[in-house]
């Protein structure tokens, strides 16, 4: 009798494999086929417009042609720029600027809430998350305030000659930092929380017991224990900084340009399709490659 | 649970389709017309509702109207130049001229047009120029007749914005570097790019925005100049002459003119003409042009302007000015290297 | 309660402090009565009853919560069968890690991405019919995609959580199948359901860039409202509405700790 006839006990039911991949198959559909229908075909159809061409007046044309990622290299009608290969790097570095900020000043709120007493650490938590859940648009605009002319801050980079006067701290890269940190901060002060509640605080002890410093004691202490949380974190982070646009149209303006950006202006005024989509694979790419090298530095940690 | 999500589902699906039996939905620039008043008066004469959407450049409207937009707005406002996209791409449809009698009220000039002669598928709406607007503390009406004070380090007098939108600004860059308005030559567009990049990186510039945007700036101060169109710009001139001002500068800039189309596939095509033929009588026309300060190419209409509006050299251009005016032109196949000039004063 | 460091006490209340200034600044004004700039003209709440009679903000909300509870309702029970099936049932470890991924990339990309494919997927589907206007049904399409993962993953480590123990002694006592789901899976799945729906729910509410791509003339939401309008120009109207949904998130979030914790 084949493996898939033989009577098996699962979950306390008897039958047999087929029988019960046949049901498993049935419940599968419904959401499989939604997730394959609006998830994977249009990401495959997205791969096949990057290669097509666009017609003059911005419609699609049919025409297979290596010219957007022409494009995106660099090979412009205009000769060699490397232009938007700076922006897909800049939008990494701004990312990643993003998460280690993040990072740093997650790691004492945790703490911080972890000391607190029982009753108040749902309090701050709930501090916390109401930021987490409220509007990216609303967080993102509010900074205008902060920023604008009358306040303290820009009157002081415009005495330092930063910015002309009477003019906003905004839009230029300094606003840009400065709305993505608060953005992403609670996506890494959440789940860090979560491994740092249950942090064993005798092994941190055994440690400063040993006489280790301060930095030991963080790396082999509290980091490896620490580490699901902080992984969860740092993916939620990273990756949608990467593809972040409203902060920086509103924060950065023209002046300070994201892949974000950059590809939301090839679907609007700039009605260019194939290269948008051509963007959106490069974004794509270095989305994969930043997870890779996560997941290897992720388990060489694990490892010490 | 399900049964009422499903119902909730049909009825939005249908709710859509019976919203647009009653409605007209306009598709204009923003601040182009009483938001307010003119809906609310069409409605009152023709009992059919007023929808109002908004948008800030001509490709923006495009955009839209190609990712299916054809099918859900009954007037767009398109400028000249890029009517020859609209009618190639299919996105607006011939208009019934026995639904416009108040067709005769408009100027010769605005009946032949280069873009649509005959009137095929526009009605000329309002016509006007870009400029300079700007503080007159922090600039001097002699030092704002030149594009200069935006594009040179030195002559900037504090923080500005450039124009979000492409051909006004490629080609005020154009032919302030002694270039043609319309020139698709790549040199020229690299220079032009690179102008603009350069004056975007001045700390004085903002970056781009739209032209309501920029004016709105100015008059709160936190710009002392920006890129404007001139019926934005001349309604907040006149409520405040002595601290405002509003130039075209001698190097040049754009006259256009806009005009009322209908998409192809528009919901509701009757209430549409309608609207047009509403818009061409003469009292409509004059009100909407004493409103948003543009001129008016409605001939029966200019009875009813306010004579001052009809004096002013910002909204009726001097010949001399008239001179220094560019209409943009359409440019076919060449438009894909304008768009990428654009991407490049952008994203640099 | 151990002994805290002051660096990381003063850390801690300065990190709190970055993260509500902007949002503070928008509360204090929308109850100030200047219309421009930053001086204090006196304390009025003009501007929120304004909002009551702007009609486009009205529609707006209307259909914000319209799309989040159909998206919503619809993704937890996609998303709760899908976990079930791949979960509970034997597949092969290829399978099974194939189907993983696939669940996973709603979360792993950025979201822009996924955008982009939907504007292009629909470009394509409407030439096939024309429902696929931009418009609320791509909108639901669009959240419910990305929500049914969320949901999924929530259920599945419930379900994980659960075990096979209650479900073997069940069967033991010779439950049937719809009875075994009624009234012993359901019940013990319904705190990890409600937990996905409530992030899918909050998700959709806050969603910003898909509905940025796929919205149509009347379907603007709340989020596309206040970004249209800021760019023109912010007024207190705007901070008004703003102040609104902060509150209404503060209450979501309270409710949800009241009923998570009470679990």
């Amino acid at each position: 009798m084949k493996r898939a006839e033989s009577v098996i006990s699962w979950y306390g039911e008897l039958t047999t494999r087929r029988q019960l991949l046949k049901r498993g198959a049935l419940l599968l559909t419904p959401g499989m086929f939604w997730l394959m229908l609006f998830l994977v075909l249009p990401g495959l159809v997205l791969v096949a417009v990057s290669v097509v061409t666009r017609g003059a007046y911005g419609q699609l044309e049919w025409v297979f042609t290596l010219e957007n990622y022409k494009r995106l290299a660099g090979f412009t009608l205009f000769g060699w720029t490397p232009d938007y290969l700076m922006i897909l790097w800049r939008s990494v570095v701004v990312a990643l600027f993003t998460t280690l900020v993040s990072v740093i000043l997650s790691y004492p709120l945790c703490f911080f809430i972890a000391g607190r007493p029982e009753r108040s650490r749902y309090m701050w938590l709930t501090l916390v998350i109401i930021p987490f859940w409220t509007n990216m648009v609303i967080r993102a605009y509010a900074w205008f305030l902060i920023l604008s002319p009358e306040l303290p801050f820009a009157r002081l980079a415009a005495m330092f000659g930063f910015i002309s006067d009477g003019a906003p701290l905004y839009p230029n890269a300094f606003a840009v930092y400065l709305g993505m940190v608060s953005m992403f901060l609670p996506f890494v002060t959440l789940p860090l929380y979560a491994s740092v509640e249950r942090l064993d605080w005798s092994l941190v002890e055994a440690a400063q017991d040993l006489y280790a410093s301060r930095i030991r004691v963080f790396t082999q202490a509290i980091l490896p224990q620490t580490m699901p949380g902080l992984s969860v974190g740092i993916i939620l982070t990273f990756v949608p900084a990467m593809g972040m646009f409203v902060v920086p149209d509103l924060l950065g303006g023209a002046k300070y340009m994201l892949v974000g950006n950059l590809i939301q202006q090839q679907f609007g005024a700039s009605r260019d399709w194939p290269f948008g989509a051509a963007i959106s694979m490069g974004l794509m790419v270095l989305t994969m490659i930043g997870l890779q090298i996560y997941r290897r530095k992720g388990k060489e940690i694990e490892v010490i | 649970m399900r049964k009422i999500g499903l119902l909730v589902l049909v009825l939005v699906l249908f709710g859509g389709v019976v919203a647009s039996a009653e409605e007209l939905r306009v598709y204009t620039w923003s601040e182009y017309m009483d938001e307010e008043k003119m809906p609310a008066d069409f409605e009152e004469k023709f009992g059919i509702k007023v929808r109002l959407d908004i948008y800030e450049n001509n490709e923006e409207m495009v955009a839209k109207l190609q990712a299916g937009g054809a099918s859900q707005y009954d007037i767009i406002v398109p400028s000249d130049y890029i009517m020859p996209v609209l009618i190639n791409q299919q996105l607006i449809q011939p208009l019934d001229h026995a639904k416009l009698p108040n067709l005769k009220n408009l100027k010769p000039l605005f009946r032949e047009a280069s873009y649509d002669p005959g009137n095929k598928y526009s009605v000329a709406y309002q016509w006007g120029t870009v400029g300079l607007m700007y503080r007159k503390d922090k600039i001097s009406d002699a030092a704002a007749q030149s594009w200069s004070v935006l594009f040179e380090a030195d002559k900037q007098a504090g923080a500005f914005w450039l124009i979000d939108s492409v051909r006004e600004m490629i080609g005020i860059a154009l032919v302030y570097q002694g270039k043609d308005f319309n020139s698709t030559n790549p040199k020229d567009l690299k220079a032009a790019a690179d102008l603009l990049v350069a004056a975007k990186r001045t700390k004085n510039c903002m970056g781009f925005k739209p032209g309501v945007g920029g004016k709105n700036d100015v008059v709160a101060g936190t710009a002392v100049a920006a890129i404007v169109y001139n019926g934005d710009a001349i309604q907040s001139v006149t409520e405040e002459p002595d601290k405002l001002g509003f130039v075209i500068p001698s190097e040049g800039s754009e006259i256009w003119y806009d005009s009322m189309c209908i998409p192809s596939k528009a919901p509701n095509p009757d209430a549409a003409h309608k609207w047009i033929n509403w818009l061409l009588e003469p009292e409509v026309g004059a009100e909407l042009s004493n409103y948003n300060q543009y001129a008016t190419p409605n001939a029966a209409a200019e009875a009813f302007i306010t004579p001052e509006d009809l004096k002013n050299p910002g909204i009726y251009p001097t010949p001399a000015i008239m001179k220094k005016l560019h209409f943009t032109k359409d440019l076919g196949k060449d438009n894909r290297i304008m768009d990428e000039a654009w991407t490049r004063a952008k994203s640099h | 309660m151990r002994r805290q460091h002051p660096l990381i006490v003063a850390i801690s209340y300065l990190t709190m402090v970055f993260l509500y200034l902007p949002l503070a600044g928008v509360a204090v004004f929308s109850v100030n009565a200047a219309r421009r700039g930053m001086v204090w003209k006196g304390f009025t709440l003009k501007w929120y009853l304004k909002l009551f009679e702007n009609d486009w903000i009205l529609e707006a909300a209307w259909n914000t919560l319209l799309l989040a509870v159909v998206s919503t309702v619809i993704a937890t029970i996609l998303g709760t069968i899908l976990a079930i099936a791949m979960d509970r049932y034997p597949w092969r470890s290829r399978t099974s890690s194939f189907l993983d991924i696939i669940l996973h990339i709603p979360v792993i990309i950025p979201d822009i991405i996924l955008a982009a494919s939907l504007v292009v997927a629909f470009g394509l589907l409407r030439l096939a019919s024309s429902i696929f206007e931009p418009g609320l049904f791509n909108m639901i399409i669009g959240h419910i995609t990305f929500q049914i993962a969320f949901v999924a993953l929530v259920v599945r480590s419930r379900l994980v959580a659960i075990g096979r123990e209650v479900e073997e002694a069940a069967r033991d006592l010779f439950a049937t199948n719809g009875y075994l789901l009624r009234k012993v899976m359901l019940p013990l799945l319904m705190p990890g359901i409600i937990a996905g729906a409530m992030l899918a729910f909050t998700l959709s509410l806050d969603d910003f860039v898909i509905s940025f791509f796929t919205a149509g003339p009347d379907s603007q939401t709340l989020p596309l409202f206040i970004f249209a309008a800021v760019r023109r120009g912010v007024t207190p109207q705007i901070h008004a509405l703003s102040t609104l949904i902060m509150l209404v998130t503060v209450v979501l979030v309270v409710l949800t700790e009241r009923f998570t914790r009470h679990r």
